[in-house]
Parts: C-alpha cells; sequence; structure tokens
C-alpha cells in the first residue's frame, strides 16, 4: 500500500473535499419558502409510514410551514444530547414516561399559552392521555398515539390443550392454572407455554399495579417500590420460576424470535397468553394469517385481577406517543401549529388508523371505528376509561427508578433474590436517589427565584 | 537501514520438530475455533430468514441469498428521496476517516520530529510526560470534553470527531519518535551543512525515510476511526450523520429489530473493508503492532 | 545537552500542535473533570458546588460497587485467559511450523473485527437457542439428562449455558469473545519471541534441557518486558470496556451481571445527566488504573527481565 503513488495533490485534494463535506452534511438544506421545521418521530415500517401520512397531510394543508420528517433511534437519549448541544429538532416524538425528566431539565418548553390559542383542553381527551403530558402544572407535551394493553391469547392452542376457546381468565389464579394446563413439553423442555410474566416484558416495573400497588406517592413525594402489593406480584412472577425452572424458562425465552417477525412468540403459537398492547393486532395481520382466518382465532379481553381483589378489574397500561417542543427550537410556534394538526379530529383519526391504534381524544368521528381493522379497538379505547388505568408515575428520576425495577424483576425472575429482598432492596437505593433528586430541584427553584 | 520496525525472519524458539503433527493438530483445531463465528457470520448472512432460524441449524444455505446483501444495503432506504442510509453511514464514515488520517499524520510526524530529532530544554520531561498520558482512561475527561464541544456549538457537528486529531497523540508520537531516532543522524546533518532548515530536513529527508512507520499511523488511526463507536454516540444527533457503527446499532435498536440474516450482511459489509485492508497491508500491520509491544 | 534559543524556538513550533492539544484534551479537561466532580452538574445548566457529595453518594451506591466489582471480575478473567492464549499461540507459530503466514493471518483477522459488528455477530453465535453454539451444546446436554434418568432415575432437564441471559453466564461470555480477539497481543507476543537470541536456545539444548524447561527459564524471562507492556495496557483497556456490553447487554442484564463501570458512567453522565457524578467516577477509575498499574510495575521489578540494553 504506496500512499506516495498516490501523489500528494491528490491525497490534498481528498483532505479538502472530506473537509468540505464534514461540514454540509449536518447543515440541513434550508429551501426558500415555507419556514421549515424539522420533526423526529422514533417509528419506522408501517407506525412510521402513518407518521409520514400526517406530516404530507399537514404539509398539504398549508404553505406556511413544511415539516421535515426524521426517524431517529434511541430517541429519549439523542433528543436530550441535542438541547444540549444546542440543536435540536422543533418537534420532538417522546414517550410519555420521558416527559417529567425533560421538564425537570428544563428541556422542553411549556404549552400552555399555545395550548390556550388553539382552544386544545383536558376535555378534549380521555383524561389519562392528557394528564401524561401535564405535569407541575403545565402542559409539557401532546399525545400522538396511544396504546392500551390487554391479554391477547391464542384460541388455536386453547382447544388444542382441550380448552374452551372462549372461556378465557377472569381472575389471575385462573389464568395461572390454564397456563399450567397449556404448557407442551418436547423431550423435558418447554416446547409451548401458556404464559410468562416475563414475555414481552415490557412492564416488568408495573406488575404491582395489577395488584393495586403503586410505585410511587404523589402526595408525600415518596418510593412505594417495597409496598405489599408489590411484593405480592413479584412472588407471582417468582412462582412461575420455580414451577418451571428459571434455565428451562430462559432457554425457552432465547428461542423466540425477534418481535416484529413471523417467530414472534405469540405468532409463532409458543405462548398462548401475553399481556400486549392495542398494536399487537398488526402483527398478527402481517405475520401470523392463521389466528384470523378462517375464523377469528385470537382474541383480547381486560387483563385478569387477583382473585380476592374484584375491585381491579379492567386494569390497563396506558400509555402514549408524546409530542414536544425542545427548548432551543428555532420555530417554537411553527412546530405547535404541525402539533395542534396533529390533535385535531383529522390528523389525530389519519395517524391512529395508520397505526391501527386507537384514539387519545374524547370524541372520534363517526366512521373511525368501522373503518378500523382491530376486532377489538372499542375495548382497547374502553379500558382507558377505567379507574384502574395504570400509567407510569411522573418523576424525573423515572429512567432509574425503571432501571432498577427492571434489575429486581430480573433477579426474582431469574431466581437470584425473593421478591422483598429485591423490592427492598430497590426501595432503599431510589429512595435515596429520590431524596438527593428531590433537594436538587428545590435548590435550583429557589436558586431561580 | 536499521528500524526497529523491520520484519524478522522467523526464526525456530524453544521447539523441535519431532512433534510437528501434534502442534499442527493444534494449530488446526485452534484455526478452527478463531474461524467458525466468521463462517457463521457468512453463512447466516447467505440464508433466507427462515432457514437463519431453523432448529437444528444448518451450515449451507439453501438456497443462497445473494440478494441479501442488495437488501441489507438498502434496509430503511427511502423510496421516494432515493436516500440510502447504509450510503450516507459509509460516506460520512470516510469523510471522518480522511480527516483524522490526515490530522493524525501530520500532526504527529511534526511532533515526534521535535522529540526524537531536535535539541531543546524539557524534552525529556515533556515526552516522559506524553507517554504518561497514554494512561488517561477517556470516560475521565469525556464529560468536560463534551461541555467544551457544547460550549463551541459543535455538538451534532463532525468536528468534534476530528479536530482533536490534529493535535496529536501519545501513542502516536510515541510510536514515531522511536522510528525517527532510529534513522542516522549524519543524514540531518549533511543536510544542514546544505543549508536546509529544520523543516526543509524533517520534510526532504525524513519523511519519505520515515514511509513504512507513517503507514503504522494512518492504518491504526483508521482502524480506530473505523470502529469508533462511543465518540459518535456521544458527539452524533442527526441520523444523517450516523457512522457505521452507530448505523449498524441503529439498524438493531429499531423497533421489531432486523432479521438475522440481514443483521449479519450489514455485518459482514462493516467488516469487510477492514479485512481487506488487512490484506492489502499485511506488513504494516505486523510491524506496527510489533513495534507497539516492544520497547515499552 | 545545550540547546541554543533559536533551535528551542524551531522545536517549540514543531511542538506546538501537540503543545494546544495536551492544553485543551488533556491537561483542560483533567482539572475541569475535578471541578465538576465537586458539582451537580447537567450541562443544561451550568454546574453547581456541591462539595464531596457526590463522592458521599458513590460511596453509598450499590450500583457503583456493583458495577466496580463486575469489571474487575471481568478485567481478572479476561486478562490472564487472553494473555495465556495470546502466548500459547505465539509460541506455537515460533516453532519451524509450515503455514506460519496462514496461521498468523487466521488468528489476527478476527482482532480486526469492530465492536458494533462484533457484538452483533457474537449475540447471534451465543443466543440460547438458535445460537451455533448452543446448537452444538444441547444435545450433549439432553444426552447427559437421559444419561441420568437411565442410569440414576434422576429425572433433571439440563440445559446449554444460557450466554445472553443467565447472569452466571454473561460474563464468561464476555471474555470467551475477548479471547477471540487475542490475535493482536499474539503478534506483539511474537514479534517478542523472535528476539530472543537463538544462542540461549543453543546453550540450554546443551544442557540437555527439556521443552518445558526452555520455555520457563528462558521464553518466558525473555518475554516479560512484554507481557508487562501487554499486562498494564489490559489492564487500563478493560476497566474501560463499554462498546461490546453496551450493545449486547443493556442496561447490564441479565441482572445487572454485566453492567461495567464506563456503562454506569456512561448511563450517568447522558441518560440521568448527572455529569458531576460522571465525573467523580471518572476520576475513581483514574485512581484505580493508577494504583493497578504500579502494583503491576512492583511486582514486576523483580520478575522482568531487560535484557540488552
Amino acid at each position: 500500500m504506496d500512499l506516495s503513488k498516490l501523489g500528494l495533490p491528490a491525497l490534498a485534494l481528498a483532505v479538502v473535499w472530506a473537509a468540505i463535506k464534514s461540514e454540509q452534511i449536518p447543515v440541513s438544506t434550508v429551501a426558500p419558502g415555507p419556514v421549515h421545521i424539522t420533526y423526529w418521530e422514533k417509528w419506522t415500517e408501517f407506525e412510521g409510514d402513518a407518521i409520514k401520512a400526517v406530516v404530507d397531510s399537514y404539509n398539504r394543508k398549508q404553505n406556511k410551514i413544511h415539516v421535515d420528517l426524521l426517524s431517529v433511534s434511541d430517541i429519549e437519549k439523542k433528543t436530550l444530547l441535542a438541547v444540549s448541544g444546542g440543536n435540536p429538532p422543533d418537534v420532538a416524538g417522546l414517550y410519555g414516561p420521558n416527559v417529567a425528566q425533560y421538564a425537570d431539565d428544563n428541556a422542553i418548553l411549556p404549552l400552555d399559552d399555545f395550548c390556550r390559542d388553539y382552544h386544545i383542553a383536558r376535555d378534549n381527551y380521555i383524561p389519562v392521555y392528557y394528564d401524561i403530558g401535564y405535569y407541575n402544572s403545565h402542559v409539557y407535551s401532546l399525545p400522538s398515539a396511544p396504546a392500551s394493553t390487554a391479554l391477547h391469547y391464542n384460541k388455536k392452542m386453547f382447544r388444542e390443550a382441550g380448552l374452551d376457546p372462549e372461556k378465557y381468565p377472569q381472575t389471575i389464579e385462573e389464568l395461572d392454572s390454564l397456563a399450567d394446563r397449556l404448557v407442551t413439553r418436547n423431550n423435558g423442555h418447554i416446547d409451548k407455554s401458556g404464559f410468562m410474566p416475563a414475555e414481552p416484558g415490557w412492564w416488568n416495573w408495573g406488575w404491582g399495579y395489577i395488584y393495586g400497588g403503586k410505585l410511587w406517592d404523589a402526595k408525600s413525594g415518596t418510593i412505594t417500590a417495597n409496598a405489599p402489593e408489590n411484593v405480592r406480584a413479584f412472588n407471582w412472577v417468582r412462582s412461575y420460576t420455580d414451577k418451571y425452572g428459571a434455565s428451562e424458562l430462559s432457554t425457552f425465552k432465547s428461542g423466540f424470535g425477534n418481535f416484529s417477525s413471523p417467530q414472534n412468540a405469540f405468532l409463532s403459537g409458543k405462548v398462548a397468553m401475553e399481556l400486549q398492547g392495542v398494536w399487537m393486532y398488526n402483527f398478527i395481520d402481517q405475520y401470523a394469517p392463521d389466528l384470523e382466518k378462517p375464523t377469528l382465532n385470537w382474541a383480547a379481553v381486560p387483563f385478569p385481577h387477583p382473585a380476592d381483589r374484584p375491585d381491579l378489574a379492567n386494569t390497563t397500561f396506558a400509555d402514549e406517543d408524546v409530542l414536544v417542543i425542545p427548548r432551543g427550537a428555532k420555530h417554537p410556534k411553527e412546530a405547535f401549529d404541525f402539533i395542534a394538526y396533529v390533535e385535531s379530529t383529522e390528523g389525530m383519526e389519519l395517524l391512529c388508523l395508520g397505526q391501527r391504534k386507537h384514539s387519545p381524544l374524547a370524541q372520534v368521528s363517526a366512521g373511525f371505528y368501522s373503518k378500523h381493522p382491530n376486532p377489538y379497538v372499542k375495548l382497547f379505547a374502553d379500558l382507558p376509561k377505567s379507574p384502574n388505568v395504570i400509567s407510569p408515575p411522573k418523576i424525573g428520576i423515572w429512567p432509574e427508578y425503571q432501571a432498577e425495577m427492571t434489575a429486581a424483576f430480573e433477579q426474582v425472575a431469574l431466581g437470584k433474590k425473593t421478591a422483598k429482598e429485591a423490592l427492598d432492596y430497590v426501595q432503599n437505593r431510589v429512595g435515596m436517589i429520590n431524596d438527593d433528586y428531590q433537594a436538587q430541584l428545590k435548590a435550583r427553584r429557589e436558586a431561580g427565584k | 537501514m536499521a528500524s526497529a520496525v523491520t520484519t524478522r525472519n522467523f526464526k525456530g524458539g524453544p521447539g523441535r520438530q519431532k512433534n510437528a503433527w501434534l502442534l499442527h493438530l493444534f494449530l488446526l483445531l485452534a484455526s478452527v475455533l478463531f474461524l467458525f463465528p466468521l463462517v457463521w457470520l457468512i453463512s447466516t448472512s447467505l440464508k433466507k430468514v427462515d432457514q437463519a432460524m431453523q432448529m437444528p441449524p444448518t451450515w449451507i444455505p439453501k438456497p443462497f441469498e445473494w440478494h441479501n446483501y442488495k437488501d441489507a444495503f438498502l434496509y430503511h432506504a427511502d423510496k421516494v428521496t432515493g436516500d440510502i442510509p447504509f450510503l450516507d453511514y459509509l460516506r460520512n464514515t470516510v469523510v471522518l476517516a480522511i480527516l483524522t488520517v490526515a490530522g493524525a499524520v501530520c500532526s504527529n510526524a511534526l511532533v515526534a520530529y521535535a522529540f526524537a530529532r531536535l535539541k531543546w530544554k524539557g524534552r525529556d520531561v515533556a515526552f516522559a510526560l506524553t507517554v504518561a498520558t497514554m494512561m488517561v482512561p477517556f470516560p475521565v475527561t469525556m464529560v468536560p470534553i463534551y461541555a467544551l464541544y457544547k460550549n463551541l456549538g459543535w455538538i451534532g457537528t463532525f468536528r468534534p470527531l476530528w479536530v482533536g486529531f490534529w493535535f496529536g497523540g501519545a501513542f502516536n508520537i510515541f510510536l514515531l519518535r522511536q522510528f525517527f531516532r532510529t534513522i542516522p543522524f549524519e543524514l540531518s546533518e549533511a543536510a544542514k551543512i546544505d543549508g536546509c532548515t529544520e523543516f526543509e530536513i524533517f520534510r526532504i529527508v525524513i519523511l519519505p525515510l520515515a514511509k513504512p512507520a507513517l503507514s503504522v499511523v494512518a492504518l491504526f488511526t483508521f482502524l480506530g476511526t473505523w470502529n469508533d463507536f462511543l465518540g459518535p454516540l456521544i458527539y452524533l444527533v442527526d441520523p444523517k450523520t450516523f457512522t457505521l457503527g452507530l448505523g449498524l446499532q441503529a439498524f438493531q435498536n429499531q423497533h421489531g429489530g432486523t432479521p438475522w440474516n440481514l443483521m449479519m450482511a450489514a455485518t459482514a459489509m462493516v467488516i469487510a473493508p477492514v479485512i481487506i485492508l488487512f490484506f492489502f497491508a499485511q506488513k504494516q500491520f505486523i510491524q506496527g503492532i510489533a513495534v507497539t509491544g516492544l520497547k515499552g | 545537552m545545550k540547546a541554543s534559543r533559536r533551535e528551542t524556538l524551531t522545536a517549540l513550533l514543531f511542538v506546538s500542535p501537540w503543545a494546544i492539544g495536551f492544553t485543551v484534551f488533556l491537561l483542560y479537561p483533567l482539572l475541569a473533570s475535578v471541578y465538576y466532580s465537586f458539582c451537580n452538574y447537567s450541562v443544561l445548566k451550568p454546574p453547581v458546588w456541591v462539595g464531596l457529595a457526590n463522592y458521599h453518594n458513590l460511596i453509598r451506591d450499590d450500583v457503583f460497587q456493583t458495577s466496580l466489582k463486575n469489571t474487575l471480575v471481568y478485567a481478572a478473567m479476561a486478562l490472564p485467559t487472553g494473555m495465556a492464549i495470546a502466548i500459547g499461540l505465539a509460541m506455537m507459530l515460533n516453532a519451524k511450523v509450515r503455514g506460519q503466514t496462514l496461521y498468523r493471518t487466521i488468528f489476527y483477522v478476527p482482532s480486526l473485527v469492530p465492536g458494533v459488528p462484533l457484538a452483533v455477530l457474537w449475540l447471534w453465535v451465543f443466543n440460547g437457542k438458535q445460537g451455533i453454539i448452543n446448537a452444538v451444546l444441547q444435545p450433549w446436554f439432553d444426552g447427559l439428562s437421559r444419561l441420568l434418568l437411565h442410569l440414576f432415575h434422576i429425572h433433571v432437564v439440563l440445559n446449554a449455558p444460557q450466554w445472553l441471559s443467565d447472569a452466571a453466564w454473561a460474563k464468561p461470555a464476555l471474555v470467551l469473545m475477548s479471547v477471540w480477539g487475542a490475535g493482536n497481543a499474539m503478534l506483539i507476543y511474537l514479534a517478542g519471541l523472535q528476539d530472543v537470541p537463538q544462542q540461549l536456545y543453543e546453550a540450554a539444548d546443551l544442557d540437555g534441557a527439556s521443552w518445558f524447561s526452555k520455555t520457563w527459564n528462558v521464553t518466558l524471562p525473555m518475554l516479560s518486558p512484554v507481557i508487562l507492556f501487554n499486562g498494564v495496557m489490559g489492564i487500563i483497556g478493560a476497566l474501560q470496556v463499554f462498546t461490546i456490553p453496551y450493545i449486547m447487554f443493556p442496561g447490564g442484564s441479565p441482572a445487572r451481571s454485566t453492567y461495567f463501570y464506563a456503562m454506569y458512567l456512561y448511563d450517568n453522565a447522558f441518560l440521568y445527566l448527572k455529569m458531576g457524578y460522571a465525573c467523580a467516577m471518572g476520576w475513581i477509575m483514574f485512581v484505580i488504573t493508577v494504583v493497578l498499574t504500579l502494583i503491576a510495575l512492583k511486582l514486576s521489578s523483580r520478575h522482568v527481565h531487560y535484557g540488552g540494553s
């Protein structure tokens, strides 16, 4: 490899080219005409296409503002870095639980004034979806596509196990006994499972809520990780490990393919019952046509409640994607105009039909449900109105808290710790983090005055 | 020319040839162990997704899905604008590699020259200090450097990832200094008598002779840039500025993930240039690595 | 050595890039990092002095301790293993073996694979069910299960190691991966071996020394400076391990068994925006690095043989 043959001038030219390119690439090219605003979203594939459809529709509707859509992975970290770097997008599509941390760090703008101007109020929404963005007496975000969860089950597997596919579990105890009857083994190894608390594993932090627990006491501002209900829930998680064996469960689990693939545990008929969100229908439709045809072979029903707590029926995890305006955005006013379009019935239904979710708005247009392909969409739209709707605590340390809860769940599910040990540990540790954090917030507020 | 980086003739160590077959057996076994992940990578990259997920796994793709490479290359390509993310990542990485390699070669050669061939007060102390800085772990300085670039408004640009290379680095200075010292001083003296300035001596006498060492610096800097993950992870925010490493991670990060066969094809495409480079520049690699570990 | 003013001036000109680089990218950050480590600093707002609070919190922070322990345990596992394999391979190659260049290439190429693709590749290789390692191992475990059933009527279901999801196997998996990258060190040792004077072996041969005795009394002592240098660089590198576990084990899963020091530092800095805390961690890492290096140098001072010069 003799570089000298290329000649010094060629090398110098390459360096100059690279230097020019390195300055050009990061700069967005701004065309004359309308104001361009950048919008970062996490979604790709068909969910991304739905967002693109909304953006395109908005861009067509008026000619003053043009939204440039960019797909960004790890958006909750990247947006924070971009804000701290002083060059954030005008609109960012974060996750609901990010709002408090961003607000505490002063990384997003309060939207109250804009909301007033555009007549956007809590009454427009199913309350929980508005409240996710409402923090410290300010509106910091507005919902884009919402989600809620329900128990999904595979009727074919019920039939194969000699069970009545219309008799779904009402209580956790029934869920457990059904799960036992649905297990099949091959060569001693689990081949099919009825239910696994760790699959898909997206609400591992939240099982306590199903038992009536909570993780945060807003009134006193304290952590309640080891509340008796939470311990009870993790004991239930542990009972699955004790029943089937930690190594057997993890071997079985590692045979699952990617979530978005025909090898998905639920879609490939490996797990008969799963807690899943409104989005699951899309993947059934895409990858598991045998669950839809010739007859509907799957169903979504409210997640069961503990037998001794009938008051906890109709629990659901309500989550949503949110739109925020990062601090330092160059065109906040134009950004909100776009957000307001997404919050309109037209924009929201375009988005939610595209992503095949329900609408977070209190009112839907006449044809919305009949146009909606998900046969259980009404259930997903109604569950969030239940008094037992669950959403993560709105606290700035939630990323750390969630990481701790996830670690605790893993330790319990792997049989390394008892539920009590794991949650006492979280209580202690996050309690300390919370104390420090609250003290810092207070110091900052006083310094700000 | 005597130098620290000439290849040596491989002479025998303590072993005798009696047990040559045993040695070969060990080496063959080790070769299999070292090669199987790469073979598995290529095998998976050519399979259909069903076959990739099939139990028990098979080694030979059936059929050979060559278009996996095209699919991986075009992954998430924008049909309307014709924008191909993989190509963007590649271009960004190449741009950075050119700037870092050029910077590292120019700056380190200058600095190493001063340490190796010029007499000045405090030189040895400065050199010792330079070598000692190799011990400072990056995470220690990560936050202040990030804050520095933030205050300069450089977050989200490429500058944090290459500007620093134009100001020298302890390891490369050390490597080049060791090499420069092996060049006979009489050459410099002769040039000085001919009326050359120090810079002319550096350019006319030393640089041409130092090509092997300079290409070692160029190679390692290239590899460092190609492989860097943490730097792009904290400084780059906009996906169109991502490097290959970051882009590959983003593929994996997307909701739902990527089918393993395409993932492996993309992985193979990121690794390939490095391996091809190795085959073209094997000598420099081996000399360079040998010299890094010696004379410490 | 006396240098003229002119000469010094010229030298300063040559050295100036590094003088700037050293000041801006090392000295200043080091000092700033000390300052930030006594502050509450989120980058979004100016730092606020909090005294020793960060260090005080670090002492109470279990995750900090876990990450430190993980890192040290990993280093203690990976360093000697990697070293033994690299030296072993180098010694085998150093024997006059046919196909040496080919073997050398085979052993070296894996160490060229960049971190991200490496992590992605091994995620696939280590997959508990479909990964190639367990596809080979599982039938053996099943056979063992059957054997136990037949012979002792013990009914157990044995599973191959869950490399990615079992807290006990995740670190060994990373060690195995690091061994795969031993080619770089191998080349360094190989070069070191070439430097061992042939006469030493010839003398030993005359004494009728065995292969083992020659290795122990000649090869290893002559190689000791190289081993020391590699060892020290290995310590520094192992303490900073980040990219591969960050990609393979998000959040240090399973059960934080792969949550390494640099990962926790990164999360504090860029996820929780506790930059001051991260700086305090950085300084502790620096101190540990220096202490370990000094220990290595001290321990080796008696055993390292510097031949020649």
